[in-house]
Order: structure tokens, then C-alpha cells, then sequence
């Protein structure tokens, strides 16, 4: 009886000193929300944005954490719905996260983003609609390039490589395919190219034998095509069984490693613009996708360099300032150039303008023997 | 519980006594009504943002099932197009409102207006087709009023929407705070659901049962079916249209996401969920639906599943729905105590 009273003054004892020592052990640590597509159309982008942050933070709280404070990610699904979107940040926000991380759709972008600029913290976000950042918002901030700058690479590629003069263009109608077709037309009819076919497709479509017949019929030099990565290996699967026999020339949705492994042999030929691929001649990118790989079992399309990128732009500005401040994350990542060496996790050379666009070096690449094999890199835009 | 009508067993009670306990159980909806509204004027004090927005999310979706649950609860037309009215109500608020400059009354009247005409115009093949027939129908409808939503670009804004939408102001008051404009929905869903049980408890009201019941009966009687079917379709359009209203500015963006096919079908799930022709069931599909699952968060990455299969069993367990399940609960125990066993259970 004794020598319980005694365990049981002991544990006593220690339940007490944890109690005491519990909330000094949560003030070590740094709470980070991601609020992002895990379900409905935009799971499979944002299941990859998501790995791509867990894989972040256990790199940086296996170092240490943000000075020295490990992190705790939470992950919080949209259902890519705007109206849950915005429930999420604002819990996120209700719930002290340091940043908000997420999410990777534009239009729930659009849904949600206020809300962080009235609380005043960083949302460092996936999508590449070229209207996000027009809207004067100091807290947003882009993990990849716009699509207003990745088109006009892209059209001169056509232009000058591919000399097309008359192109098919196949994209997604979601705000992904169609801001990247909108931002597309203008420079294509600036280089004098010709759309001679335009093919809306639906998101999650699963046969594209009537598009491409419709492209084999056509007059056209090449196909630029403008899908999400599921979609842009049925396409060129579908190509391919029609014999369309164009180059199919597309931006780092046709060209990732997700669509090789989907497509197989039919992908073969594909080629275009580059921002972000774990086949890019980047050491670190590389790296990143063979840990990835080994992590998840899949391999890692350009959101999951974003994930990883948009914690360590985080952890970059909070060190850089030597505290914990939510309002100076924003302050200290506007107009920052980060680089490698200052932030391994960064990746690569990273500008970030005034309005929360990226700035970096891209590729042109092509697929080569089920490989995606990188023909020349393109600088930043303003070195 | 307090219910105005119950789908089954068909009512046929003597005209005096249903009266009577018609009577009492409105009585019961309406005070549930104004107690419910006081509670959730106060309710989102030291909630947060969140909850309080989760809260008014529920309200502003209760009213958009409230219409559905008139036009498939209450008159028996089966509609797959709630949604999309709710769209047409969000659309017409956005753009009068960001476009146009308009005030958001004028708004929310020409958004009920708008979507209570083509819920007429819809009506028409309701006429002529019944039960999965005029789901089909409504279906279809569905389906291109959201293609319009997204490929309409000059006018919709397409994929990418319409942001900055704004919240009205009242005497001078904004409601641009979570709290404000909690509470000015609390407001317009108390106005609009008492309309509603005005309206149940008024001959139209009866006319709408008769056409669910017996349309061939009613008509003997003298009910006018073509005309009601239509006002039954176009009364709960309208309330989709008051509900898009609401969404817009509580989510100051829209595209055209939450107006798919989908929704309407988590729509009708919330009428089915929360008792079908209960008054105050939408309410109860409503939380269901919308809260349920921010509740369901802590299970991870389970969330979603977790309430698949709550909703899957509570449908098994009581295909009345909540409610349904709550009166016979309630009348079981009334038996039991031996009060009220002869009067049927409704």
C-alpha cells in the first residue's frame, strides 16, 4: 500500500512537472496551417503541394527547426470550394498559425486571400492565375512563375525553335487552363502564329479521341497543349493513337515526371518550358525528387517543389529577422532575393517582386527515351 | 420536436382535430423559429471568425434548402437544380453589385426575383413529367446554368470568378465584421423562414400538400395543379436565389464551383438528412451537411469518409430523417406514457 501511495505521488509528481514544463516545451514550437485541395478536382495538385511541406518540415526540424523552434503542420482540406476555402484560412488563422500555406487552385486563391491580408499574415500560395497578384495584396505570394511570365518564353519557343506558324492549343477549362491560355493568345498573335484550332476540354476528362482526331484533321505546325498532368498524359496517349504526328509542345504539366510514368512511350516527343521539375540540371531538385520519390512513393511534380519551397521561404524570412514576427514574414520576403546559399531549402535563386511574383531561371526540355531531358536553361527574367 | 407536416403516413384525419393539432405544432415552429434566431444572435460571442462564419454558412444554407425542401418536402417535385438557382441569386448579386454599382437589397430582391421567374419558366416541363422524369429535367437545367456560369467570361468572370464582393450596410450600420453580418443573416433567415411558415400554414400551403399527396384528389377539389406546381417550383427557386445573395457577400468571391451538379445533390441530401417536409428540417440537413464535416476534422485526412458513412447510416437508421426519427421517437414515448396515443403520428 505504501509503496503505491509512493508511485502514486511519484506519477503525481511527474504529471504536475509536465504540466508546468508543457507549456514552455509549446512556446519551442511554431504552429503552420496548410489549407489545400485534398479533395474534389484539385486533390491530385494539392496531395503533391501537401507532401511537398511535410517533406520540408521534417528536413528543417530534423536541423533544428526555425530558430530553434521545431514546427507542427496542420493540414486542412478545401474540397477546391471556395466557401470552405475560406473557412479554412480563417480557422487557420483563428487558430495562431504563424503563416498561411495553401492553396494551390486560383479561384479558392481568390476566395481566401483577403482574409489573410486583413489579418496581416504571409499566404504563400501555389497557383499561377496572372490576376492574383494584380489585386494590390502585400500578403500573397507565389511559390512558382505567373503564367504572364512563362508564356512569352514559351510563344517564343514556338516561334523561333518549333517555327510554327499555325498551332493547335488544347487546354483545361478551369482557371489553370484558361488563364494560361488567355495570357498565351496575345503573344503568340504578337509573334504573328496563327491559332487555327482552340479545344476547350472538362477537368478530369478521360478520353481525348475526338480532340485529337479534330487536331489530326487540322492544318497546324504544333500543338501547344495546356492540361493538368493527368489530363496531358491521356491527351498524348490519345495523340498517339491518332497518329497525330505534331509536336506537342506544353509547360511543365506536360512535360513532368507524373505524366511520363502515366504516358510511358507516347510521351516521348513532348517538349516545352520548364519552371520547376525534379529533372531540371538543378543538383537540389534532383535531390529533392529522389527523396520524395523514396518518402511517397510517387514521383514529385512541380507543386511539390512549390510545398517544399513555400516552407523555406517562410523559414528564410523568419531567421533573416531573428524572431518570430507574422507581419515581418511578408515584410522581409517582398522584394527579397533568396538564394541557395543563404537557404539550401530554397532550391534554387529565388526573386520575389513587390507584388508576390517570382522571379527565376527556367528550362527547355523535352522527353527523350521516358526521360525529360533539359535542352538549355533560360534566365531570370530580370537577372 | 415541432413540426408542421410529416411525409407518411397520408394525412386524413378529421378537419377539427387536424386543425387543432395543426395549429399547436405551428405554434411550436414558430417559437422555435424566434428562439432559435435570439440564440444564434448571441451564440458566435467568443467564438472566432470561424465559427461564427461556419455558423452563418449554415444559415444562408438553410435557406436555399428551405425553397428545395417546399418544392420536393412539401409538393413532391423532385429537383436536382437548387444549386443552381443559388447560383443565379449569387451571380445577380455579384455582378449588379461589382459591376453596376447596386445596392445589395436591390440585389437580393432581383436575385429572388430573377431565380423565382426561371423557376417558373422550369415549372412549365413539371407539367408534364413526374418524379425521376422531372429530376432529369431539372438535372439538365443544372448543367447549363453552370456552363454558363463558367464559359459566360464577359459576364461571370468564367473560372476566375468574381472577387470583392460586398457587404450591405444597414441604417448606416456595415456588416463588413463576421459578427455583423452573422447577425444580419440571423435576421434575413428569421424573415425569410417565418414567410415560409406563413405560407405553409396558409391554404397555398394546404394546395402544395394536396398536389404531393394526391394531385388527382386536389384537382377534384378545385386545386388549380398547374398553377400551384408552378408556384411551388418557382417559391423554392426563389429561396435559392435569396440564399446565392447571401453567399456572395459572406464569401466576398464566387466562381463556378459551388453551384455544380454536386451541390444540388448536397442539397437534396440535406432535405432527405434533416426530414423531408418538416419545416425545420433544412436546418437540421443543413448543420449536418455544413458543420459535420468542420467538426469531422480532428479524424485527418479521414474527414470526408468518416462523414460518408455517418450520412450513409443515419439514412439507413431513419429514412425520414432527423426529425422523423425525433417524432417517432417522441410520439413512441408519448404512447408510452399513455398521453395522446390515439392522435397519429405526422
Amino acid at each position: 500500500m505504501t509503496r503505491f501511495t509512493r508511485a502514486g505521488v511519484f506519477a503525481l509528481a511527474t504529471t504536475l512537472a509536465l504540466a508546468v514544463v508543457g507549456p514552455a516545451t509549446a512556446q519551442e514550437r511554431v504552429k503552420l496551417i496548410n489549407v489545400v485541395e485534398l479533395s474534389g478536382a484539385g486533390a491530385t495538385a494539392g496531395t503533391q503541394w501537401r507532401n511537398g511541406i511535410d517533406l520540408a518540415v521534417a528536413d528543417i526540424n530534423a536541423r533544428g527547426g526555425i530558430l530553434g523552434r521545431q514546427i507542427d503542420i496542420v493540414h486542412y482540406d478545401t474540397q477546391t470550394n471556395p466557401g470552405n476555402t475560406r473557412a479554412a484560412v480563417q480557422r487557420a488563422i483563428d487558430e495562431g498559425t504563424y503563416s498561411v500555406l495553401g492553396p494551390v487552385f486560383s479561384g479558392p486563391i481568390g476566395a481566401s486571400m483577403q482574409i489573410a491580408q486583413r489579418a496581416e499574415i504571409a499566404q504563400i500560395v501555389g497557383g499561377e492565375a496572372a490576376g492574383l497578384t494584380r489585386q494590390g495584396n502585400q500578403f500573397l505570394f507565389r511559390t512558382s512563375l505567373s503564367q504572364a511570365a512563362a508564356m512569352p518564353k514559351l510563344a517564343t519557343y514556338l516561334k523561333e525553335t518549333v517555327k510554327a506558324n499555325r498551332i493547335a492549343i488544347v487546354w483545361v477549362n478551369n482557371d489553370f487552363g484558361k488563364g494560361g491560355r488567355d495570357a498565351m493568345l496575345p503573344e503568340l498573335q504578337q509573334r504573328g502564329i496563327q491559332v487555327a484550332l482552340d479545344v476547350s476540354t472538362e477537368q478530369g476528362q478521360a478520353d481525348f479521341t475526338a480532340d485529337a482526331i479534330r487536331i489530326r484533321n487540322a492544318n497546324v505546325d504544333a500543338v501547344f497543349v495546356y492540361l493538368n498532368e493527368d489530363e496531358s498524359a491521356r491527351f498524348l496517349l490519345a495523340a498517339r493513337q491518332q497518329n497525330v504526328g505534331k509536336p506537342m509542345i506544353g509547360e511543365t504539366t506536360l512535360l513532368g515526371a507524373r505524366v511520363i510514368q502515366l504516358a510511358g512511350e507516347a510521351a516521348n516527343g513532348a517538349r516545352g518550358h520548364v519552371g520547376l521539375s525534379i529533372d531540371a540540371p538543378v543538383p537540389a531538385f534532383q535531390d529533392f525528387g529522389r527523396r520524395y520519390q523514396a518518402r511517397f512513393g510517387i514521383a514529385s511534380d512541380h507543386n511539390g517543389l512549390k510545398g517544399y519551397m513555400a516552407v523555406h521561404m517562410i523559414k528564410w524570412a523568419t531567421e533573416r529577422m531573428g524572431r518570430f514576427d507574422r507581419k515581418g514574414v511578408a515584410d522581409t520576403l517582398r522584394g527579397a532575393t533568396i538564394t541557395p546559399q543563404m537557404e539550401p531549402g530554397i532550391l534554387i535563386t529565388t526573386r520575389i517582386e513587390a507584388n508576390g511574383d517570382l522571379d527565376r531561371e527556367s528550362f527547355l526540355a523535352e522527353v527523350e527515351g521516358g526521360r525529360q531531358v533539359i535542352r538549355s536553361t533560360l534566365p531570370m527574367i530580370r537577372p | 420536436m415541432t413540426e408542421v407536416v410529416a411525409p407518411s403516413p397520408p394525412p386524413s384525419p378529421p378537419v377539427a382535430r387536424a386543425a387543432s393539432g395543426l395549429s399547436r405544432r405551428l405554434d411550436g415552429v414558430l417559437l422555435t423559429l424566434i428562439a432559435g434566431a435570439v440564440l444564434l444572435w448571441f451564440l458566435p460571442v467568443g467564438m472566432g471568425r470561424y465559427g461564427t462564419y461556419v455558423l452563418t454558412l449554415w444559415l444562408v444554407t438553410s435557406i436555399a434548402v428551405m425553397g428545395l425542401n417546399l418544392t420536393l418536402g412539401i409538393a413532391g417535385l423532385k429537383s436536382l437544380a437548387q444549386a443552381a438557382f443559388m447560383g443565379i441569386g449569387a451571380y445577380t448579386t455579384a455582378i449588379l453589385g461589382t459591376k453596376f454599382g447596386v445596392d445589395w437589397y436591390s440585389c437580393f430582391l432581383l436575385s429572388g426575383l430573377l431565380s423565382f421567374a426561371v423557376g417558373l419558366l422550369l415549372g412549365f416541363p413539371a407539367l408534364r413529367v413526374k418524379a425521376h422524369y422531372l429530376a432529369f429535367v431539372t438535372l439538365a437545367f443544372a448543367t447549363l446554368v453552370w456552363l454558363v456560369f463558367r464559359n459566360e467570361q464577359w459576364l461571370t468572370g468564367g473560372t476566375f470568378g468574381i472577387a470583392n464582393i460586398a457587404r450591405p450596410t444597414l441604417f448606416g450600420i456595415r456588416t463588413d465584421g463576421a459578427l455583423a453580418f452573422h447577425r444580419f443573416v440571423v435576421v434575413v433567415t428569421l424573415v425569410l423562414a417565418l414567410a415560409l411558415w406563413w405560407l405553409i400554414r396558409s391554404p397555398w400551403g394546404r394546395a402544395f400538400l394536396a398536389l404531393r399527396e394526391n394531385p388527382i384528389r386536389a384537382a377534384s377539389l378545385g386545386v388549380d395543379i398547374r398553377a400551384y406546381t408552378l408556384l411551388a417550383f418557382a417559391i423554392g427557386s426563389a429561396y435559392g436565389g435569396f440564399a446565392g445573395a447571401l453567399y456572395s457577400p459572406l464569401v466576398e468571391f464566387i466562381d463556378p464551383s459551388p453551384f455544380a451538379l454536386s451541390a444540388s445533390f448536397m442539397l437534396l441530401l440535406m432535405v432527405v438528412a434533416g426530414g423531408s417536409g418538416y419545416q425545420l428540417g433544412p436546418f437540421v440537413g443543413a448543420l449536418v451537411a455544413v458543420a459535420l464535416p468542420e467538426w469531422l476534422r480532428f479524424t485527418g485526412g479521414l474527414y470526408l469518409i468518416v462523414f460518408g458513412v455517418v450520412v450513409l447510416l443515419l439514412l439507413i437508421a431513419c429514412p425520414q430523417g432527423i426529425l422523423g426519427l425525433a417524432e417517432r421517437g417522441w410520439n413512441a414515448l408519448r404512447a408510452r406514457l399513455g398521453a395522446g396515443a390515439a392522435e397519429p403520428s405526422r
